[in-house]
């Protein structure tokens, strides 16, 4: 997907994070290359890619960091999604354990991360619904009560990958417009108190 | 993220190994251990652990020991950091940190009063202070120091210590920026030497090992080791990039940019800077006491050695330039692993164009010698600095023509110089027969696998090797070249072609724009039988009479059956027209044709023209009619040529020359029309003499006859040169009336066409237009006379008289028309146009008669107010002035004006009598005044 040359680009950084196996490098790789790979090694450290958005007149450019589910790696964490513009939580959803572990996850972004961060609840592996483990309401109830926005995805046959990640998009750049608003209101104040000054000079 | 591929590249080549005691003299029972290292261009500092600091040189083609010089018998030699920008060497040692010069000729000095210093690193920027600087990060028990050193005259250093922080447990430090990156047991932080603000990066997970801090890319980026995996941060401690993951957990890290050298246990390992891929690894036999040291220059980027030593022996390593690597694999025929490593080294801009552009070529000759044909021309195709004249000995033998053009590039010396094609494919056909049979011996050999198991047969691989050459030189005839090297291209393209018997290319080629050597070409084409393309080849290099010299034997050829043309298929696309299937005697025209129709060699083109206009007449035409000659024929030679019995060349000529070359010689117009003319009747006489055929050939024939009169009379109207009288003489005896009209028409005959118009074609309407025509009004007359007075036989035609007087009556003169009815004309016809005609005419009369009695009228009235304006009365008194001078008019003589304005005489002559004093201009706008016929 092509920016257009004339628009502004945005810089975003945003963080994976979830449990070990719960298919977070095989999200981005379908996401970036469009790729699925069946056997993937285990992520160490952290992996980063960049990939550009195109949002209705404007483009986002993800920084993407692909971080470590080991629980080994747990303290670098911190590292990557301190700063972040939005994360996205990836749990299995054949895997009781990885929702618990992604709960934990959300927890200590709210404790101790931006608050302006977007986050996300992906259940991925939805295409393996026979061995469903995490019912999708009990998922998508914990995102609500939150605030975060939910999804169950599948990086194996593309399903709500491409969405998450156009809905962060989105919501990056109405948090955008919306801090613009602010200042309008400001300025209502102004017309108030001239008409309060004007009162003061009748009376 | 780690590169699975088994490392198989030599990024480092060793050029030198050491061994530190032999070289410094010291007797065996001394035995001497090296703990640490450092190079500072073009020195290498090694540090033992009695003690002792040695000095080497790395400029000369192997390291010199230079000097040894002690510390102490009890004080190991930890780390060494060179501080070339205050010509101070900085050791720790014991706990200790010393002073020392380069070259070490003094002895050492201690730094300050600190002792046991845990860590020390060196600012990696270069300071931007006027006096010489350097800064150190020391760690001291909890305190966390900078140090500023600063240079001043006679070699004085003045040494200033200020703290920033408090840490506990440093076990590494890093200064890179403003930042001085620190780790300790429980993981990494960063402190700002500006404000001393600091700031956690990550923890270290429990049990880890200790934690290694690695400045990287000349001081912009430092490597934080967690376990096994390299975490790059930049100077902010943000991340950068993908975790690096080792094969094993590192003891020490230098770096060569683009490469990150890595010792662990009992090996050193090579990774690429960028994306972590394990490019080398190198075994070292395990030391009995402390691991591996690797040490490499950390000023800059340029550096390009790194050391590793072991306990007791140094080795020195040099990085292997790219082109290095690639040659090497080269060498070794991997040609695979050369392309990717050469795609590489492309993307990450370690080689320039024109080296990839040679890399690529080399790989083509290398290929191409191997036999793989494909291969190697795809390659060249991708060299951009390769010229298509290097291949020119595969396809013809030296010497010739361009052997001259021939660069003698040897490129690295990997293969033979280029020889004729069928001796390179004999030549690799021999080294696969020895791999062969090497194979069956149970020895391996660098031939293709594919060769070994399917071997292709010499016919096949030549066939292969023309085709892929053929599409080498197609390529190159889209680039830029001088003129002798895309003669060439093309001339080698169509001898390759000619092997091959590519007969579609080969006209395709010869047809078109080309550059061939006429003379190198055209005795093989014609030996091999290839006239068609021989001919084309003539005709695009102009030569012109030697290609219609070859399409009129071809010509000749196929209307005898001598010669059949297997490669003229329908679906073939090298005739730009194809009109269902033709002969090839009508191809050969077609071909002529284009070359005679663009040629201003007359004499050329009548020479054959005949055989052209033989075949088909349409060709003949359009070469004789082409406007795509610079200088058109002489008509008068041209006329002389064309063969009296192909009459439709002849009229098609006279007519181009007459319509579009708007020629104005009478000649040719007559010509023109007397051809016409016999057409005309020779079709007319054919078609009454066949009356019999059926109804279909019979219109048929009428629409022809009548297209072509249709055509004659069209010109015989339009055109003003032709000889009427000779036309008229030809067609005299036919029944051609209309063009006998417009032929009399043009003599002024104006009798004779109202005859034949009115009496042999009974075309009254044509007639009556013809009489329009010559304007006077005796013409009707004279057209009556025809009607009532046919003459030869013929009865009076009354109907048309009557339906002329009915039309142009009023035209004629009503007693010349009684005179000419005669005594047998029946009244009952013409009685009621007659009593039309005398109406007219009364009526004409009275019309006269109220005209000029109201003309007289008019004038009646017109003279009474003439009377009646000069008998008005003025009165005047002795006050009475001229209305234009204002003077006293008294006795003097006045004008007055119709608007009864009054000026004296003097101003009546000066403004004459159309304007009055009151400004009114009578000739512009008269007054009207009122009378008893004429009202305002």
């Amino acid at each position: 997907m092509a920016a257009n040359p004339g628009n502004k680009i945005r810089n975003a950084k945003l963080v994976l994070l979830g449990d070990v196996g719960t298919g977070k490098s095989s999200l981005v790789l379908r996401f970036v290359k469009g790729q699925f790979v069946e056997f993937q090694e285990s992520t160490i450290g952290a992996a980063f890619f960049s990939q550009t958005l195109a949002v209705n007149d404007e483009t986002v450019k993800f920084e993407i960091w692909d971080t470590a589910g080991q629980e080994r790696y747990h303290s670098l964490a911190p590292m990557y999604y301190r700063g972040a513009a939005a994360a996205i939580v990836v749990y299995d959803i054949t895997n009781a354990a990885s929702f618990t572990r992604a709960k934990k996850w959300v927890q200590e972004l709210q404790a101790q991360g931006n608050p302006n961060t977007i986050m996300a609840l992906a259940g991925n592996k939805a295409d393996m619904v026979e061995a469903r483990q995490v019912p999708a309401e009990e998922a998508k109830t914990y995102a609500q009560e939150n605030g975060l926005f939910f999804m169950e995805t599948s990086a194996k046959t593309a399903i709500n990958v491409n969405d998450v990640f156009h809905e962060i998009a989105k919501r990056l750049l109405q948090g955008q417009q919306a801090q613009d608003t602010p200042a309008g209101m400001v300025l209502n104040q102004r017309p108030a108190e001239r008409m309060v000054s004007s009162s003061s000079c009748c009376s | 993220m780690g590169s699975n591929t088994p490392p198989s590249r030599a990024a480092l080549e060793p050029f030198a190994t050491l061994d530190p005691a032999a070289l410094a003299g010291l007797p065996a029972s001394s035995p001497l251990t090296v703990r640490s290292a450092a190079i500072s261009s073009p020195y290498l500092y090694l540090g033992t652990g009695g003690g002792k600091l040695l000095l080497f040189t790395l400029d000369s083609p192997s390291p010199d020991f230079l000097r040894l010089l002690p510390i102490g018998p009890t004080r190991p030699v930890s780390a060494i950091l060179p501080l070339p920008a205050v010509a101070r060497l900085l050791l720790l040692a014991d706990g200790l940190l010393l002073l020392a010069d380069p070259l070490l000729s003094r002895p050492v000095r201690r730094l300050g009063s600190v002792r046991n210093v845990a860590a020390v690193a060196a600012r990696a920027s270069e300071s931007d202070d006027d006096r010489p600087s350097c800064s150190l990060a020391v760690s001291v028990g909890k305190k966390l120091l900078l140090v500023d050193l600063t240079l001043h005259d006679a070699d004085e250093l003045e040494v200033r210590t200020r703290d920033i922080a408090l840490v506990d447990g440093v076990k590494a430090l890093a200064w890179v920026g403003d930042s001085v990156f620190v780790g300790t047991a429980s993981g990494y932080s960063l402190f700002s030497t500006t404000n001393a603000q600091g700031g956690d990066i990550f923890t270290l997970p429990e049990s880890s090992r200790p934690p290694r801090v690695k400045p990287l890319s000349g001081g912009d980026e430092v490597m934080l080791l967690v376990d096994n995996v390299g975490v790059v941060v930049d100077r902010s401690g943000h991340p950068v990039g993908s975790s690096f993951v080792f094969n094993t957990t590192p003891d020490c890290i230098a770096e060569v940019y683009p490469y990150v050298v890595v010792a662990g246990d009992s090996k050193v390992d090579v990774y690429r800077r960028k994306n972590g891929a394990h490019l080398q690894a190198i075994p070292f036999a395990r030391p009995g006491t402390g691991g591996l040291i690797v040490a490499s220059e950390d000023a800059g980027i340029g550096s390009d050695v790194v050391v590793i030593a072991t306990a007791y022996k140094v080795f020195c390593y040099r990085k292997v330039s790219a082109v290095e690597q690639i040659k090497a694999l080269l060498r070794r025929k991997s040609y695979a692993e050369a392309i990717s490593l050469l795609q590489e080294f492309e993307a990450d801009g370690e080689i320039s164009n024109d080296m990839i552009s040679f890399v690529h070529a080399q790989l083509g000759f290398l290929l191409f010698f191997d036999l793989r044909f494909e291969d190697a021309v795809n390659h060249f195709l991708l060299s951009e600095t390769m010229q298509p004249a290097e291949i020119f000995p595969f396809i013809m033998r030296d010497p010739n023509r361009w052997s001259d053009l021939v660069p003698r590039k040897r490129y690295w010396g990997l293969h033979a110089p280029p020889k004729p094609l069928e001796e390179v494919i004999d030549d690799g056909l021999v080294t696969l027969q020895q791999a062969l049979f090497l194979k069956k011996a149970g020895v391996d050999t660098v031939v293709d696998d594919d060769f070994l198991s399917n071997p292709p047969s010499r016919a096949d691989l030549l066939e292969v090797a023309i085709r892929n050459i053929i599409r080498y030189l197609c390529a190159s005839r889209e680039k830029d070249l001088s003129s002798s090297e895309m003669e060439g291209v093309d001339t080698l393209l169509m001898y390759l072609y000619r092997a091959l018997n590519l007969v579609d290319d080969m006209e395709k080629l010869a047809s078109s724009q080309n550059s061939c050597v006429v003379e190198e070409l055209e005795s093989l084409l014609d030996d091999s039988g290839h006239l068609r393309t021989l001919a084309f080849l003539y005709g695009s290099k102009g030569m012109c009479s030697k290609s219609l010299g070859i399409w009129r034997i071809l010509a000749r050829n196929y209307s005898t059956g001598l010669w059949k043309d297997h490669a003229i298929l329908p679906e073939t696309d090298s005739l730009e027209t194809s009109v269902g299937k033709m002969s090839g005697e009508e191809i050969a025209a077609v071909e002529a044709s284009k070359i005679l129709q663009a040629s201003s060699d007359q004499d050329l083109v009548l020479e054959h023209l005949g055989w052209v206009a033989d075949i088909d007449q349409e060709l003949a035409t359009a070469i004789l009619t082409s406007e795509m000659r610079e200088k058109q024929l002489s008509p008068e030679k041209v006329v002389a040529a064309i063969d009296p019995e192909k009459v439709g060349i002849h009229q098609r000529y006279l007519q181009w020359l007459i319509e579009e070359q708007e020629c104005d010689e009478p000649h040719y117009h007559t010509s023109y029309a007397l051809s016409l003319s016999r057409s005309a009747m020779d079709a007319v006489r054919l078609g009454s003499n066949n009356e019999e055929r059926n109804n279909k050939e019979f219109d048929s024939d009428m629409q022809f006859i009548y297209l072509l009169r249709e055509r004659l009379q069209f010109f015989l109207q339009s055109s003003d040169l032709y000889d009427p009288e000779e036309v008229l003489y030809v067609i005299s005896e036919s029944e051609l009336w209309l063009e006998k009209a417009i032929l009399y028409r043009k003599m002024g005959q104006e009798n004779i066409v109202l005859q034949i118009l009115a009496l042999k074609l009974e075309d009254s309407e044509a007639a009556e237009q013809y009489c329009a025509e010559i304007g006077r009004d005796d013409a009707y007359i004279q057209l009556l006379d025809l009607y009532l007075d046919p003459k030869n036989g013929k009865g009076p035609m009354f109907t048309a008289a009557v339906r002329l007087l009915h039309n142009h009556g009023e035209s004629l003169d009503p007693i010349q028309v009684l005179e000419r009815l005669s005594a047998d004309m029946p009244l009952q016809l013409a009685s009621d146009t007659i009593l039309r005609m005398l109406r007219a005419r009364v009526h004409h009369h009275r019309q006269g008669q109220v005209v000029h009695n109201l003309s007289r009228a008019t004038n009646l009235d017109a003279r009474l107010t003439r009377l009646e304006e000069r008998s008005r009365h003025v009165q005047l008194t002795d006050e009475s002035i001229c209305d234009s001078c204002r003077a006293r008019l008294g006795t003097k003589l006045f004008v007055m004006y119709p608007d009864d304005s009054v000026v004296c005489y003097r101003c009546y002559r000066n403004q004459g009598d159309s304007a009055s004093p009151h400004g009114r201009n009578f000739r512009k706008g008269g007054i009207f005044k009122q009378s008893w016929l004429v009202s305002r």
